[in-house]
Formats: structure tokens, sequence, C-alpha cells
């Protein structure tokens, strides 16, 4: 059923064709290429791990990155990854380990992806989808939090403005919010952008 | 499936990995005693805490698990882990200590978030930084006890010596007349090296991310890195730094505890989760450890302690460059010879040991100042979620170790601001080189 459906991943996921490899074990590096190119996808470059900085990181211009897991290495590339925005990639982290359960309590620990070096070369296009989808959730969940904070804190500055107003100007609280709705529409500001206008009047009269 | 390779690059990690599975091993046992230790903790919970630390030396207090994996990386101050081992103080309170070696901090990280390591010897930053999801997986974190103090340093490179930058001050002007890209190297982006070079340079009006190039480099091949010209300076844990001066590689232009007396430096570090599932494992591992560490600090013992943790498969060092800054007998490289009072301190009288808040917090405080963390956090919120004192506490009063009164500590740095805990948002804004 796997395989059947594999040609079928590859396809649709055009977007991670392009794999860089950082590996001082040559042989195995030349291994994970073979499999890799198998499976229809573009190995960019193998890097030792001494060769690695941003710049060549950036040059390779890889979607995603794979290395292994007990390479001193690596936290260089955390460093490099973690300094440079433009540089966020799926990282796969191979390990010499093989069994279902460490593999499965990293996925869920949130480590990008962590399997083993004794993958058949089907199952690594497979790896290489499930870690960059990974990587995605990963993303996508840092991103609402970030979401999530600024609208706690837009929330705060309705909140003080509507407090503004019914204090100053005897409205009702629903009311308020009315006005300073209507005004974020006619203005066409955002209702927070509003907020803080009142705000600022409030502190300068003060 | 294929059989196994077990290539790996690392020869110890492939022993440990054969090996059956501490969590494999951890979960039978869990499994077996869930029963009891809900029941207990169900009843426990309603007991206040000074009499529950009474109760459970009464005789509930049999470690979960029998054997715990340990990660270390090579470093002077992997000692107490080494020697709570290899000296069999793990045996005396119900635990065996396997003391697993790593080849990166990002290892040691994603072995213990995913189990596989039960606990580790590890930069107290790089917890505050996996608890907030700094760059990493985000996982609730835990600091059993602080290791070390003291005992980190900053070796230049001898061409700088040649170019006359021998101190911070000289550095800052070779920086800003010879232009040129100037490449420093640190141990993990939230760690404490990164901390205390980033904290160094600023001193002198260094602004280490925008005035020099970052990078980070394993401990062990710090000093073969800087041999092949890949850094001008760089912040390490000993020996490494007095084996830059041996190899003639490099100098000492200042220790750690020049930029803070008694810095707090690795802690034993685990996961939230673990403390809360093995509390009576988590209390045995910290008296154990502290056994070590009242050993290790007596002054006698420190050749024996050095001549163990010299050997392969712990450091890798030849022992006289492990052993003179253990016993204080510094020189910098450059012809200066001292006896160092602040060397690297394991006990000194528990005061090592504590997990004061203000340590954890001081870590934020600078994650915040160098751009890691955007916002403010919950300093002292955070820090009293990861660092275990109750857990501490009744340990240490198990092993007659000291406990200190307040959870806070008063430190003055080396560009004289004093660090108290008390008003760490302030604290953090109050630099005038940050991001």
């Amino acid at each position: 059923m796997a395989r059947l459906l594999l040609p079928f991943i590859i396809n649709r996921e055009r977007k991670l064709k392009r794999i860089l490899i950082i590996d001082d074990v040559r042989d195995r590096a030349a291994w994970l290429k073979a499999s890799l190119e198998l499976a229809e996808f573009d190995v960019v470059g193998i890097l030792a791990w001494e060769q690695v900085d941003e710049r060549s990181i950036q040059a390779a211009a890889a979607d995603v990155i794979i290395v292994d897991a007990n390479a001193p290495g690596r936290d260089t590339l955390e460093q490099i990854s973690l300094m440079s925005t433009t540089l966020e990639k799926p990282v796969v982290v191979l390990s010499a380990r093989n069994d279902q359960q460490s593999i499965q309590e990293a996925m869920r620990a949130g480590v990008s992806a962590y399997v083993a070096h004794t993958i058949q070369s089907e199952d690594l296009s497979g790896i290489i989808h499930v870690a960059a989808a990974r990587f995605l959730e990963h993303k996508r969940l840092r991103d609402e939090l970030k979401e999530a904070k600024s609208q706690l804190v837009e929330r705060k500055l309705v909140d003080r403005a509507k407090g503004i107003l019914m204090a100053d100007h005897g409205y009702s609280e629903p009311e308020a919010y009315k006005r300073m709705r209507d005004m974020a529409m006619s203005k066409g500001k955002r209702l927070a952008e509003i907020a803080e206008a009142i705000i600022f009047a409030k502190e300068l009269s003060a | 499936m294929n059989k196994p390779t077990e290539e790996t690059t690392n020869s110890e990690t492939t022993v440990a990995a054969k090996t059956q599975s501490p969590e494999q091993n951890g979960r039978r046992d869990f499994m077996k005693q869930t029963g009891a230790i809900l029941g207990a903790a169900g009843i426990m919970s309603m007991v206040p805490m000074g009499t529950r630390a009474v109760a459970w030396a009464g005789g509930s207090d049999a470690p979960e698990l029998k054997e715990v994996k340990i990660g270390f990386i090579p470093l002077t101050d992997c000692a107490s882990v080494v020697i709570a081992s290899t000296m069999k103080f793990d045996e005396k309170y119900g635990i065996k200590i396997i003391p697993s070696k790593e080849a990166s901090w990002a290892s040691v990280r994603d072995k213990v978030v995913n189990g596989e390591l039960h606990a580790a010897h590890v930069l107290y930053g790089l917890v505050y930084g996996v608890h907030l999801g700094i760059g990493g997986p985000k996982k609730d974190m835990a600091v059993l006890m602080s290791i070390n103090n003291n005992g980190q340093g900053i070796t230049l490179s001898d061409q700088l010596k040649d170019k006359g930058a021998t101190t911070g001050d000289k550095l800052k002007k070779l920086i800003e007349t010879d232009k040129r890209d100037y490449t420093f190297a640190q141990t993990f982006p939230t760690g404490t090296h990164a901390m205390w070079l980033y904290y160094w340079l600023a001193s002198y009006g260094i602004d280490p991310l925008k005035d020099v190039k970052n990078i980070t480099v394993p401990p062990p091949q710090m000093v073969a890195n800087m041999r092949v010209g890949n850094m001008d300076g760089f912040c390490v844990g000993e020996p490494w730094n007095n084996r830059a001066i041996a190899d003639k590689i490099g100098f000492t232009a200042a220790t750690t505890q020049d930029i803070w007396k008694d810095h707090p430096e690795k802690v034993l570090g685990t996961t939230a989760e673990f403390a809360h599932m093995y509390p009576n494992t988590a209390r045995a591992m910290i008296m154990a450890m502290l056994e070590a560490s009242k050993y290790i600090d007596v002054m006698a013992n420190r050749r024996g302690v050095a001549e163990i943790i010299a050997d392969k498969s712990y450091i890798n060092c030849p022992v006289d460059i492990i052993n003179q800054r253990m016993e204080g007998q510094y020189e910098d490289g450059l012809g200066r010879k001292w006896s160092d009072p602040n060397y690297m301190k394991f006990y000194n009288d528990g005061a090592v040991n504590f997990p004061y808040l203000s340590d954890g917090m001081w870590f934020l405080t600078q994650h915040k100042r160098w751009g890691l963390l955007k916002e403010d956090p919950d300093y002292l919120g955070v820090a009293k979620k990861i660092n275990q004192i109750d857990l501490y506490k009744q340990a240490a009063s198990q092993v007659k170790v000291p406990i200190p009164k307040d959870v806070l500590r008063t430190s003055k740095l080396i560009d004289g601001t004093v660090w108290d805990g008390k008003d760490p948002k302030k604290y953090a804004a109050s630099f005038k080189v940050r991001a």
C-alpha cells in the first residue's frame, strides 16, 4: 500500500526535492545519496562537517538537510539555523538506533525528524515527507502562538480604551465599543489602532 | 528492514545504543509500580512538605528506577557524574548511574527530551532554552541541582597575541583599527559559554552579535578548530582552555570566575515529567551526586579524580592538563602564573549545588538581552517551575548538606552591575550593549 502511494507523494512534494547531506562518513553519505536519487530526489550536495558554515548551507539552497544524530557538528548547525531566519529548514536527524519507539518519541517531542540509518530507500522518501510535515507543523504552532500573543495584547488595548470612554464620557460598555468599532470602520483602521489612539490622547491630557 | 549497521562517528554511543533502552526499562518498572506510586502520591500530597520529607525517609523512598543513564560532554565539570558512578556513591542510594558520553549538546538535548537519557550534565542556559522552546523542541524541563561553579575560560588565539590583543580593551582596539571578520566560538546558542562570551565582549564595548562573527563548536573540537585558524577566540569549559596553552595555539584572556565569581555553570538536568514521575529516583541521583561533589572538593582527592576523568571513555585528555586548573594552579599562556582561589568548585559547603532561582533567571535575562527571547518571560515563574527546590532540599537534608535560607543570591559581575534576582525585567533591559 505504502509503496503504491509513494510516487504520488513524491510528485506532490516537488517543493521538497532538494536534499543536502552533511556527513563525515563518506560511504554512508554515498549510500544515502543513491537511495535518495532512486526515489527521485536531487541531492544538491554532500558536505563534511568542517565545511559547514552559513555560506555553504546557504549556497546549497536545499529544501531538507539530513545529518547524523551523533555528529559533534550538530551544535554548529543549531547556531546557524537559530541565528539566521532565512535558513529555517527541516533537518532530518539520522540515528543508529532504529527501534520504532525512540523514533516515535522523538517525533512527539518535536525534533523535526529522528530516524534510523537502516531505513530502506523507499522509506526514506516517506521520512523526508514526514520530517518536512513535522517541521511545518512546528513552525505553524510557533506562528499561532505569536498570533495568539498579539491578539491578547490587542484585546487589552481595546479594554483599556473602552474604560477611558466609559469613565470620561459616561458611555455604557456596548456603546463605547460600538463607537470605537464605527470609527475604525469609517477610518479604515484596525480596532486596536483606534484603541491605542484613545489611550495616547488620554495620556496626553492627563 | 535491513540489519542495523551501527555505524556512527562516535564509538561510545554505538556501544550505548546496543544496550537496552533505559526508556523501555523504565517503562516496565513504571508499569509495575504505577499503582503504588500513585497511591502514595495521592496520600502524600495532603501532608505538609516538612512532614513529607521525614515520611519518605522512613522507608517509602525506594527509587522507582534501578538504573539511570546520565549523559555528559567531555569536560572537567562532568566529574561528579563520573565519580558518583565509579566510586559507587550511586549504589549507596539504591541506583546505578550509567554515564553516557555524548557528542554534542544538541544530542544531549534531544536524548533528554525523548527519554533516551534519564538526565544529563548540561549547560544551565540550555535547559531554560528548551523549556521555552528557543530554536528547537519545547518541553517542560527540570533542574535537579547545580553541578559546579567557575572553571570555564575565554581563550584568544596566538595570532591575536602577536597583534597585541592580550586583554579585552586591547581586543576592542584591534577590532576597531584592523578591520576584518573576527570569529568567536562558543558551545551552544542558549548555553552558558555563549552568555559568558557575549557578556565579556560586551563589557569591553564589543557587540558580540554585530562586531564579530559567532559560531558554535562542541568543546572537544574547540582546540583543533582554533589550530586550523577557524576562530580568533572561544569560550569553553576546562580542560580545553588549558589545552590550548599546552598546544601553544592560544592564551587565556579571562577566566569565567573573572566575569562572575562563583557563577552557575552545569546542572543536573532532566524533564519535568521525569522529576514528577520518579521523585525518589531524582532524589537518589541528587544524593549520589552531592556525595561525589563533596568528594571532589577535597583538594587531596583532586589528583585521583583527574586521573579517572582523563580516561579515553570520559574526557580523553592528559591528566596534568586537567589537574592543574582543577587544583587552582593557573597560567595564562602569556607568562603569568597564579593560584586562583576561585577555581572550579563542585561543593563549597553546598553553596555550589543549591539551584538558586536567581541563577536560573539570570540566563533568561541574557536570552532576552541577546534577542533569543523576543519578550520578557515570567522570569520567576519559569525559574520556580524548572528548579526543583523541594526535591533538592529533601535530598540535601538527607545527606546533611547545608541549605541556604534564600532562593536568591546577590553577585557583582565584571562590569560592576549587581544581580540579585529581584527585578529581572529591569536588569535585562539595563545593558547598553544588547540585541
